[in-house]
């Protein structure tokens, strides 16, 4: 079974080079503390509808000292997309006379907001190495729950696309089954609270390494157990698993 | 299969006697160590009497039941300097309080203080003035180490299954406030506890959404209160794909539709009747809006 490698080093200031290449993408929530830290490493940021709002208002509160419209300028989305129902008229205006490429679509029941914009970044950057690639995502946890399990679904419906899932409490990522995993813990940004989640599908067998109640082909399920406020002992985390899980790990205070 | 029904009458302001179901209902609450949501007066309040709430800035503990029924009078309620909040008694005119982890809350009959009967859990995070507080007045102080397999809600449902054995289950609803949001992996571990136990009735609720489990057990009746709940909705099969849910009174009604993560879950969908009717071979989670308070 061949190893993915998993590391937030976008919670980092500086990102060594070679490392990997980020998208963000803005749901409508707000903001997290580290937002702008995130938006400075992306290739491209996406607003999904009413996440242009948040950038819009939220973005000059993360920087107090600051005149408003200074930086509204500098964290400009490249582009806007969705039904545009929940974007303010004035929002939609301002940044697309400054240029941001606007993508209205009409209401697609089968998908959500985030379902499109992952869809549309996949499109945009079909020769993307996809081990190196990763979708950052604020704005998808919290809220109504169904939004929350809507998202939670896209990463398993992108299964093979990396989308990490961000709030200012914790992340969340898909480990795809069909990889054996190594994660990467930087305990400066992350930990060490964290969990192992078998979403849609019991586990039959999961081993790991590295947490401080191991699971040795443990079997995981709603229902019975779930891995959850365990603690990251070791710089590395190892897991392989029958069924996809999600990892999920607190992110320390900003 | 069984009917099971669901309503949120919890929601509204004032019980009225027309409803059956409504007035047999037995609820606890149990709240956990978050920001409490703005509508949690409003699940004390019975008819005449309105709450003031005094919320906690700083809890003092990670959480507490209260047991109250919608039958007995309501208490006046007021705030001391610990924070004490006053709830309903119980159908026997006396009611039991627990603290778990003393986040401080006291029962209310006939304008009399009671004391919470017990205070239990891990006593690292009680302060020390208000253990003695309480012991003083004859509360037994039950130290608990962590249990690392459980959560605190779990240990929270199975006291409260414990100290009611004889309880109907039908007509008890266990609700929970705190338990979404935050770190996922405590949001999960909830959501777990509702899995774990299937034939209790335990509603999380946030300031934007309720969540409960629809067992497979049963077909689901669930009556949707408009002026407190809905339209967006959602089923979700957490744990276990289902081949087969069929639903009515939704936009986007299934039939005999097959749901899972990495296809299709039921989201942002739409309440359309009063009345909304699930059948699954699988455990569903239901989840409503709230609408604003």
């Amino acid at each position: 079974m061949e190893l993915m490698i998993h590391s937030s080093s976008f919670l980092l200031p500086n990102i060594p080079a070679g490392e990997e290449a980020y998208a963000l993408v803005l749901l409508n929530q707000r903001l997290p503390q580290f937002t702008p830290l995130l938006w400075q490493h992306a290739r491209v940021r996406v607003c999904a509808d009413g996440g242009a709002n948040r950038v819009y208002d939220e973005m000059p509160l993360l920087f107090p000292h600051e005149d408003a419209a200074i930086v509204r300028h500098r964290f400009k989305p490249d582009v806007i997309k969705g039904d545009m129902d929940s974007i303010r008229s004035e929002v939609l205006s301002f940044y697309s006379e400054l240029g941001t490429d606007v993508v209205d679509e009409s209401d697609d029941q089968d998908t959500t907001d985030l379902h499109k914009c992952i869809a549309y970044i996949n499109g945009a950057m079909p020769n993307v190495d996809k081990s190196s690639f990763c979708i950052l995502v604020t704005g998808a946890l919290g809220g109504r729950f169904d939004h929350e399990a809507g998202n939670l679904n896209v990463l398993h419906r992108f299964s093979t696309t990396r989308i990490t899932l961000l709030s200012d409490e914790c992340l969340i990522y898909l480990l795809p089954k069909t990889h054996r995993h190594e994660i990467h813990v930087n305990s400066s940004a992350e930990g060490p609270h964290c969990g192992l989640i078998p979403m849609g599908m019991p586990s039959g067998r999961t081993t790991t390494t590295g947490l401080q109640w191991d699971l040795n082909e443990a079997e995981m399920k709603f229902g019975g157990l779930v891995s959850t406020s365990n603690i990251v002992k070791a710089e590395k985390v190892t897991v392989e698993s029958d069924a996809d899980l999600l990892w999920t790990i607190s992110i320390k205070k900003f």
